[in-house]
């Protein structure tokens, strides 16, 4: 059963995927406009949920640390600088909690 | 036009994200081999190659939960590669069989980094999900094969947020863009905080509201 339910995870996950690359023409007109607008609120979003999950849970020191950083820099707009910043405030959140 | 924080060539930019993802994969084989068993858990990887919804699965065959209740979850988790893909369809070959292809690869970090070039988008979504996807791979074998996931879970917890920060920062190339960033944050916790059985659909529901809003 784990195996089927690991083949049906597969495909819902793939077909996910390939549902607008494959089967949907290139946007365009205010479609395009919506779809270009979309990647970084939903990178924003998708940082929200990872930082405080399914119960909007106050996240540890250190993750709320490394958090912290990461938009510190975030003018910088470099993800080399966001994941260094990132690191450091981690490690140092740790020794401080 | 070459969006900052992407260099050249893409591996220097790919491989902190590969390793982030090769320390979850430990992370996931550790927790997956006592439920899946080793060949089952590696091979979840394998043909899955989703985080979200591989730690999802586990975690809710953990509590008993049916095979239909965990599907669904993989289901909602999946709901953002609907945007994802079509934010990168444009950059995509014309081939179908092609683009098919690469869609194996579209995940939330790939596509970021390919959206960060555009005019080379196929090709970055391409290399950087192969060194995801080995990664990936590679960190499960280890994982199944007993390394030591203590310290590392709360690191790879703490690395994602930090990660799709980067991301965000990269695609808000505008004070629009940022405008709409900062508020899909906010409502995404406003969601997450008023309807806790959203889970993984509050980003996708606050992005698409914000991305909605507003004149051309």
């Amino acid at each position: 059963m784990d195996v089927a339910l690991v083949a049906a995870a597969a495909v819902v996950t793939y077909g996910s995927r390939a549902a607008a690359i494959v089967f949907l023409p290139p946007p365009t007109g205010k479609m395009l406009t919506f779809i270009e607008r979309l990647p970084a609120p939903l990178f924003a979003g998708l940082a929200v949920f990872a930082l405080v999950g399914d119960a909007a849970a106050w996240p540890e020191p250190p993750a709320l640390c490394a958090a912290a950083a990461a938009l510190a820099v975030a003018p910088r707009r470099s993800l080399a600088v966001t994941l260094a910043a990132g690191l450091a405030a981690y490690l140092l959140g740790t020794v401080l909690w | 036009m070459r969006v900052k924080g992407l260099p050249t060539p893409v591996l220097p930019a790919v491989l902190p994200i590969a390793g982030a993802i090769g320390v979850f994969g430990v992370v996931y084989g550790a927790a997956a081999r006592p439920l899946l068993g080793g060949p089952l858990t590696v091979a979840s990887s394998v043909v899955v190659f989703s985080g979200a919804a591989q730690f999802t699965m586990v975690g809710l065959l953990a509590e008993g939960a049916s095979s239909l209740a965990v599907l669904w979850a993989v289901a909602v988790l999946s709901l953002r590669h609907l945007a994802l893909g079509a934010a990168i369809r444009s950059g995509m070959p014309d081939s179908r069989s092609r683009r098919a292809g690469a869609a194996w690869f579209v995940i939330d970090e790939t596509v970021g980094l390919a959206l960060a070039r555009p005019d080379e988008s196929h090709t970055v979504l391409l290399r950087a999900g192969i060194a995801c996807y080995l990664a990936w791979i590679a960190g499960t074998v280890v994982g199944v094969a007993g390394a030591a996931a203590v310290g590392l879970e709360a690191l790879a917890a703490a690395v994602f947020p930090v990660l799709f920060v980067g991301l965000a920062s990269l695609m808000a190339r505008n004070l629009d863009l940022v405008a709409r960033t900062s508020a899909a944050a906010t409502l995404t916790l406003v969601l997450l905080l008023a309807w806790p059985g959203l889970g993984g659909l509050a980003p996708v529901v606050a992005a698409i509201a914000v991305s909605a809003a507003g004149r051309r």
